[in-house]
């Protein structure tokens, strides 16, 4: 039996109850924000790759190793006493250290150092060509249209994604289980109410949130990393809305019987950990072995960020991110099920 | 007694917590027949089984055996929400959603009602408009008992389950409440009610049930109680020193005596006619060369007949 004047009493009593903790607030809204900020100035749309640093060693034919560098782009040169070329290579401020003469070149590098390994090929490509070097192919060399993702583009969709697991199963959960611990659900259970109704205003009560904090990072990314929203506004509210109640069906089952807070956030974290690190929120989930795969798309969040890169990144329509849609659907009603199957009030 | 005019029939009750050697038994077999109309009290120390008993009537706890019948209907046999709209609970110890006003949490109680009165009554009622909007962690011990009387009476209850309602809160408060309860009796609503104040028991109750370690250990009204210590008066003496001297059978020998209790320092006699019993104790104590150091006489109260029964005050707790 589920009364619509219950459900939306118990779900404002919800929705008050978090609005009016100002530190609830503050963190579920500045949290994801703040996340956005440090992980876009980290991984960040970057300009091209920054000149190599070359030190000539100083000696009689280090003018005309320089001459041979000339003009070359992407590198900067300059000529250095021995123990300041040592120095400066040492240091980090060069990357290549260049010595002998331009028919038998020296060069130092550091193969641990990425950098280093692109100086070298810099150097000894235009080396090589000033000595009349001739390449038998002619390789054409394509920038990426606008249609390729840069990392951050990417990374929206999928913090979103993380977002909407910490705020349902958290939100929820640990809400739950503080009612328990305070004996408020005592009270309540006393009362003619389901549980099922209960359950149901809980959940709802966390989707118009969920819609907002997505938002918020949504409206990060198109403001500060220029991404732009590919597919259907609406659709993309739906899946918001929709990986909420996944989450907070989660947090329902996963709360259902601990007594204590500590013991819910020992089963929560175990219900996140996974999901953090295997359901492609910061890597491409082809990227683990085959055999993780499986788990991989047994998780929920990992169709949450298909279904959200879909809409956002590839403009896909409601039957492009159908197989996502139903999953979400499908694990929803489970973890309600077993929410309310389990499900104790004292 | 016909079945319809109980509004709870316990048979045989019992609820064991835990198992093996940490177990503990809660209720021993307590039978209890609550008649529609009346408030019936539930009395007894600390740890007697009081609210064990009440919370398996509530549907909140389940019996390890016996029957309980709360108004026709048994917990476990048809339709639970339906019982729980006939009836209203004020536990002993209520929490709310602590950010919502008083008058949103009685809008969210009435949402669970199929028939409630409105949050306007409810405020009248419990003399609630002054707090009406303000947060329920804000309140005081007695605002928030109110507020839990409210909950309990919004849906229009034909039983009300009040577990020790005034604990903690003062005689005004209590007074207050007190003329609430008595309004709803009035107006043909059973009450259960749990407590361990005498005063509250004998003001407001039609018949007690005493229990005492899960067990019933008395039952009637309080005048009924009262009479089986064949006394109506307490004559209490205090002597200076510990050792007295004085035994039960010195005692039971003056005039007009029922009832003996000695402790190191006093006297506690139970009688019919104090004007007869004194003199004679005073002349007895002078003769011993005993020195008094307080004379109190008293009315008897439930509390003696609790003492007279178990040995023990109410309020010293289960042990």
């Amino acid at each position: 039996m589920l009364r619509p004047r219950t459900l939306w009493q118990l779900s404002l009593a919800q929705l008050r109850e978090f609005w009016r903790s100002r530190e609830a607030v503050v963190w579920s809204y500045a949290f994801p924000v703040l996340m956005a900020v440090v992980l876009g100035l980290a991984f960040g749309r970057r300009g091209p790759l920054p000149p190599s640093r070359v030190v000539v060693v100083a000696s009689a034919q280090a003018a005309s190793l320089r001459a041979a560098l000339q003009g070359v782009p992407a590198l900067e040169v300059r000529v250095l006493d021995g123990d300041a070329a040592q120095q400066a290579y040492a240091e980090g401020r060069a990357e290549l250290l260049l010595s002998g003469s331009p028919t038998a070149p020296a060069l130092r590098v550091d193969p641990l150092r990425p950098e280093s390994e692109l100086a070298q090929r810099r150097v000894a490509d235009a080396l090589q060509r000033g000595a009349g070097r001739e390449d038998p192919l002619a390789i054409a060399i394509e920038e990426p249209a606008g249609g390729a993702h840069g990392y951050v583009e990417r990374l929206i969709p999928g913090l979103i994604g993380l977002n909407l697991l910490g705020a349902g199963l958290w939100g929820v959960g640990f809400n739950l289980v503080d009612m328990r611990a305070k004996h408020l659900l005592r009270r309540l259970v006393v009362a003619p109410m389901g549980r099922a109704e209960f359950l149901l205003a809980l959940l709802l009560s966390r989707l118009g949130l969920v819609v907002i904090n997505s938002c918020l990072i949504l409206l990060f990314g198109i403001f500060t990393f220029d991404l732009t929203v590919q597919g259907a506004w609406p659709l993309l509210f739906g899946v918001f809305a929709l990986s909420g109640a996944v989450f907070s069906g989660l947090g329902l089952a996963v709360a259902s019987r601990p007594r204590t807070i500590e013991g819910v956030s020992g089963v929560m974290n175990l219900a996140m950990l996974p999901q953090w690190l295997l359901c492609g929120s910061f890597f491409d989930v082809s990227n683990f072995p085959a055999y993780f795969q499986p788990l991989v798309q047994l998780l929920p969040l990992t169709h949450v960020n298909a279904a959200l890169r879909g809409v956002i990144l590839d403009g896909h329509g409601i039957v492009g991110i159908g197989w996502e849609l139903a999953y979400l659907v499908g694990f929803t009603l489970l973890s309600f099920f077993l929410a309310l199957r389990f499900f104790r009030w004292t | 007694m016909s079945e319809t005019s109980l509004a709870i029939e316990i048979r045989g009750l019992r609820k064991v917590y835990g198992s093996g050697k940490s177990q503990v038994v809660a209720v021993d077999g307590l039978d209890l027949e609550v008649r529609r109309g009346e408030i019936f009290g539930l009395l007894g120390p600390n740890g007697a089984g009081k609210t064990t008993t009440v919370e398996v009537c509530e549907g909140l706890t389940e019996p390890t055996d016996g029957d309980v019948v709360v108004l026709g209907q048994r917990w476990n046999g048809g339709d639970a929400l339906a019982l729980r709209q006939r009836i209203g609970v004020s536990l002993q110890e209520t929490r709310f959603f602590e950010k919502l006003t008083v008058r949103e949490v009685l809008g969210v109680f009435r949402s669970f009602y199929r028939e409630s009165r409105s949050v306007a009554e409810c405020l009248d009622l419990l003399s609630l408009h002054e707090k009406a909007n303000a947060r329920t962690r804000d309140l005081s011990g007695g605002q928030r008992q109110r507020l839990a009387v409210a909950c309990a009476l919004i849906g229009h209850p034909e039983l009300l389950f009040l577990d020790e309602p005034t604990t903690g809160l003062d005689p005004q408060s209590r007074r207050q409440l007190w003329e609430v309860f008595l309004r709803f009796r009035d107006d043909g609503g059973t009450i259960l009610l749990t407590t361990h104040y005498m005063d509250e028991a004998a003001q407001l109750c039609e018949r007690i049930g005493i229990v005492d370690h899960g067990k019933r250990i008395a039952l009637g009204t309080p005048e009924e109680l009262v009479a089986t210590l064949g006394a109506d008066h307490v004559v209490e003496v205090d002597i200076q020193g510990s050792d007295h001297g004085l035994t039960e059978a010195d005692l039971q020998r003056l005039p007009g005596v029922s009832g003996v209790r000695l402790e190191a320092e006093a006297v506690s006699l139970s009688v019919s006619a104090p004007h007869l019993t004194i003199p004679p104790l005073l002349a007895g104590l002078a003769r011993r060369g005993l020195a008094l150091e307080g004379l109190r006489t008293r009315h008897v109260s439930l509390e003696d007949v609790f003492v007279g029964l178990t040995g023990r005050h109410l309020r010293d707790g289960g042990a």
